[in-house]
């Protein structure tokens, strides 16, 4: 995949979380992460709380800074190579808190018009725009288009958010928890708006989510991350058929069943995700897997090919390949 | 799941109202029965009602705020004719609850070990040593790694699931015949979350208390529920056993709802999805309130009463279409 439209290059990034001198706490909420996303293709992220997803979207548009690393957009690193301004015409994002990301101050229309009028699209040209975006995500301008965000429901917010996205037409869309927050029936509605508009625009998507159901079906292939790293990345069909890290498979066995007859019997994992400060040494998984042994705690795993396009980063394949 | 001489819950014809400028009808006409030792999930989205029925079950909600209709029996007594001494009996010895947010239900200024002894000792008369005891007990019931340097534990300094696990010990303390559950599950990572239905199963099973699991998630209800009853716009449109809503919805909401949640779908493919949104409850829905979001709709939807498909003891669904339907495939068959 040398032709990525987007990548990322050994992120990482840290956060002080008090403490001073010898007892200075880090959390490592990004440690090495490092990925590409072909044209067209919807990359899923999942993960627990604290794993980082969330980190990882923000230095992918280039919200927060990396320590270190890079994002590269069609092979130019943004911010030096490429401007940011420039950058983020390419790149959007839409975040969880439809409510949070909107200005309570502003109307529909002025939110959608504000980043091209921003950017020297003529204000009228920018409203038209809008306009055209609001319906497009189903949304009659006339209506919704001088409202403020607190007239309008979660559901329709979302909307207004993805049409402020598109406002550039983007060729990325960072979508981070984008539908976790509404209702069931209106989560398929928004599923439903960005399968159509990938379709139509040939977008690209990020799709962060810790909704194993939702990644799978939108999702051409996905990424599992574990306190800041990969633990396992592959296409979907084979990552969720025959996942290579013993996390993953955690991680697919703690899905409720959704059959009567079959429910689960036992958890996958005993114990809460632990802290992303002082993350234990080795593979970081090391302390809450059933199958850990000798090098876990010592080494950390190296990335795996365990099938086409299928990376796991575990010392149980080594094993198995150095057998094999 | 036979339906006894004496059910443990009794509900009829409940509603509740929230006065205000615009007034809520959050609650119209839910009668249910829960039998001793059922575990009855109540699915529904945001506002559907699904948490005031809870909340009415222990008389939580402000009273000079809410008008409550209907009669609500729990272990032979009139829950809504209690007051005082009594009703402070009933909530946490009879029924207790257990919530969405363990770091908001729980004391953040007393030890772990101390609200659980108190509840003892209020409910059970008991010696402040005894109710203690019974804190250990408990928190090795829920199987919390080291209990008793837990007790000393203040909310805070305990993980998500770990409090979840502790609010559970405090609720299950005095032995209730009825635990409330408030999705109490939806606040956790994919992995604690199992952790915590699967010891819900278990303690369920142990103390053979009955469980009222109201949540938005089917995977969570199927996990837990021997019964599901779908909620919408305050009302049950449908209930039934387990497998049968699973496999065999009636309702046009019970079906959209499985399809939102990817039951079966095809990835990739647009969803079946149910357009528009739940309504504002300003006023009591007329007729089927869903007919205005529902693909078969038809006149007669929006105005009196609504004819109830029955297939069953306790399997019914509320809906126009679901009879005719019914009607036409028992036609076909003959």
């Amino acid at each position: 995949m040398s032709a990525a439209i987007l990548s990322a290059h050994n992120l990482v990034k840290h956060f002080k979380a008090g403490g001073w001198g010898a007892n200075r706490k880090v959390v490592r909420a990004v440690d090495d992460v490092s990925f590409e996303i072909a044209p067209g293709e919807t990359l899923g992220v999942v993960g627990e709380s604290g794993c980082g997803k969330s980190t990882t979207a923000r230095l992918l548009v280039q919200l927060l800074a990396p320590d270190s690393g890079s994002v590269r957009f069609r092979g130019r690193v943004a911010g030096t190579e490429m401007p940011l301004k420039e950058f983020r015409r390419h790149v959007q994002m839409v975040f969880q808190d439809s409510y949070a990301s909107l200005n309570p101050r502003m109307t529909m229309l002025d939110a959608i018009a504000f980043g091209p009028t921003v950017h020297g699209t003529g204000a009228e040209a920018a409203q038209l725009k809008a306009r055209d975006l609001l319906d497009r995500v189903g949304l009659d301008p006339a209506r919704f288009g001088p409202r403020y965000p607190h007239e309008l429901s979660g559901g329709q917010r979302q909307r207004v958010n993805i049409a402020r996205a598109l406002a550039f037409d983007p060729e990325v869309l960072v979508l981070d928890e984008a539908v976790s927050a509404l209702d069931k029936s209106v989560e398929a509605q928004v599923l439903n708006l960005l399968l159509d508009l990938k379709r139509e625009r040939g977008l690209t998507y990020v799709f962060i989510s810790h909704d194993l159901n939702v990644v799978r079906h939108i999702s051409d292939r996905v990424m599992v991350m574990y306190l800041g790293e990969v633990a396992e990345v592959g296409p979907t069909a084979s990552l969720y058929a025959d996942p290579r890290h013993p996390y993953t498979r955690a991680l697919l066995a703690a899905m409720p069943s959704l059959d009567p007859d079959r429910r689960t019997r036992e958890a996958p994992l005993a114990g809460d995700p632990p802290n992303p400060i002082d993350p234990p040494p080795g593979c970081r998984f090391h302390t809450r897997c059933a199958q850990a042994f000798a090098p876990c705690s010592q080494r950390r795993p190296g990335d795996l090919a365990v099938g086409p396009h299928h990376i796991a980063a575990c010392h149980l394949n080594d094993r198995a390949e150095a057998a094999a | 799941m036979t339906q006894a001489a004496a059910p443990l819950v009794e509900v009829e014809n409940l509603r509740v109202r929230f006065s205000g400028t615009p007034p809520v009808h959050a609650v119209n006409d839910v009668s249910f029965r829960l039998a001793p030792g059922e575990v009855l999930g109540i699915l529904g989205e945001s506002g559907s009602g699904k948490s005031v029925t809870l909340k009415t079950l222990l008389r939580l909600l402000p009273e000079h705020k809410t008008r409550i209709d209907g009669t609500i029996r729990v272990d032979g007594r009139d829950v809504l004719a209690l007051s005082g001494r009594e009703l402070a009996n009933h909530r946490g010895g009879v029924v207790s609850m257990i919530f969405q947010d363990p770091g908001l239900a729980l004391d953040p200024v007393y030890t772990i070990g101390r609200q659980i002894a108190e509840t003892v000792v209020r409910h059970e008369g008991v010696t402040m040593a005894e109710g203690r005891k019974r804190a250990l007990e408990m928190l090795e019931r829920v199987r919390i790694p080291s209990p008793a340097r837990r007790l000393e534990n203040y909310p805070h300094e305990m993980s998500g699931g770990m409090r979840q696990r502790a609010m559970i010990a405090l609720a299950l303390a005095c032995r209730p015949k009825l635990l409330l559950a408030d999705e109490p599950t939806t606040a956790l990572d994919a992995t604690v979350q199992i952790q915590i239905l699967i010891l819900l199963r278990e303690l369920q099973q142990e103390f053979g208390m009955g469980v009222i699991f109201v949540t938005h998630d089917i995977g969570v209800a199927v996990e837990v529920s021997d019964r599901l009853a779908v909620m919408y716009a305050g009302s049950f449109v449908e209930t039934g056993g387990l497998a049968d809503i699973i496999r065999d919805a009636r309702h046009p909401y019970s079906r959209g709802l499985l399809a939102a949640n990817l039951v079966g779908a095809e990835p990739g493919t647009r969803l079946d999805a149910i357009p528009g949104a739940p309504p504002a409850l300003h006023a009591p829905p007329l007729g089927c309130a869903f007919a205005p979001r529902c693909a078969k709709a038809r006149p007669g939807c929006t105005e009196g009463e609504i004819p109830v498909w029955s297939g069953g003891a306790d399997r019914w669904a509320r809906c126009v279409a679901a009879v005719e339907e019914a009607g036409q495939a028992a036609a076909v068959a003959e």
